[in-house]
């Protein structure tokens, strides 16, 4: 009967990477990528691999969204920049 | 299959549960608020799962969520700070109840653990948790202008 | 650079580290020599870094 929690992880990881999927807007998914590295965290919790789930906190919650955000600023101010220029 | 991975299943699909759908929908507020609450709510719900499994090294999971949830949310807080400043987000009903949880959820498992370093280590985490999720949500509400300035 | 600020210094270093020292003791599973020598040491170079970040966050 601990195949609930694995049932509710595993539903959850679902839901938020369909969410990711449908999100377009890259600061929007950005945060939908933080929720889904943590709820995968949780998945790996709890099929009792807790090494894996370290480090994909470690990764996941501050590091992937950090860089997409910082993709995007650069990006937008660019094109910024041209859009003045023109 | 115990009542402390129960009352895991139940932490983690009401709360984060909520957590997901409010980061998928609804306004750009609603979203890093949904954010910052989904550490809030996984915290505890890794501690109650360290107890249930009857892992004690479960534990630092948990410290490092409670470490760097915030520092997430922090991100969030500065690099989307100027759409932020137009429509900034106040939900301190909701930050005060997953305030309430983890603080519901550490003594709990405190008592369970008795006294020792392993609880010590629960009060650490618990003191990490409620002290990370207050200091994130008073970021996002545009409480230091060192965050939007940068 | 006279012995008052030397003392504070290393008084407040002392302060981080035995601060550093405690949260250590009281994260590990096992205590045991090795544990408690790379505590200190881990406690010595986050005293360091302690006392830097806060001297650099007051603008002193």
């Amino acid at each position: 009967m601990a195949d609930a929690v694995i049932v509710v992880a595993l539903l959850l990881v679902a839901l938020s990477a369909t969410a990711a999927v449908a999100v377009r807007d890259p600061a929007r998914q950005a945060l939908v990528l933080s929720v889904l590295g943590l709820v995968l965290a949780v998945l790996f919790t709890v099929l009792q691999a807790p090494d894996v789930a370290l480090s994909q906190l470690a990764v996941g919650s501050a590091l992937t969204p950090l860089l997409l955000l910082l993709a995007v600023h650069k990006v937008r101010r660019r094109g910024k920049k041209e859009g003045h220029h023109r | 299959m115990n009542g402390w991975i129960l009352a895991a299943a139940v932490v983690l699909g009401g709360g984060v549960g909520a957590t997901v759908w409010g980061v998928a929908t609804g306004p750009l507020r609603r979203r890093v608020v949904a954010q910052n609450l989904c550490t809030a709510f996984a915290c505890p719900a890794l501690l109650l799962l360290s107890q249930g499994y009857d892992r004690p090294s479960y534990v630092d999971l948990a410290l490092v969520l409670a470490l760097l949830g915030p520092v997430g949310t922090l991100v969030f807080a500065r690099l989307l700070a100027d759409e932020l400043a137009a429509d900034p987000p106040s939900a301190w009903g909701l930050t005060y109840a997953a305030a309430a949880v983890g603080a519901v959820v550490v003594p709990a498992l405190c008592v369970a653990t008795g006294p020792s370093r392993a609880m010590a280590k629960l009060l650490v985490v618990g003191a990490l948790l409620i002290g990370g999720n207050l200091l994130a949500s008073r970021a996002l509400s545009g409480a230091f202008p060192e965050v939007r300035r940068g | 650079m006279n012995a008052r600020t030397t003392l504070l210094a290393s008084a407040e270093l002392l302060g981080w580290w035995a601060a550093l020292a405690v949260l250590w003791l009281v994260f590990i599973s096992t205590v045991d020599t090795l544990e408690l020598a790379v505590g200190a040491g881990v406690a010595c170079l986050g005293a360091l870094a302690a006392r830097a970040a806060r001297r650099a966050v007051t603008g002193r």
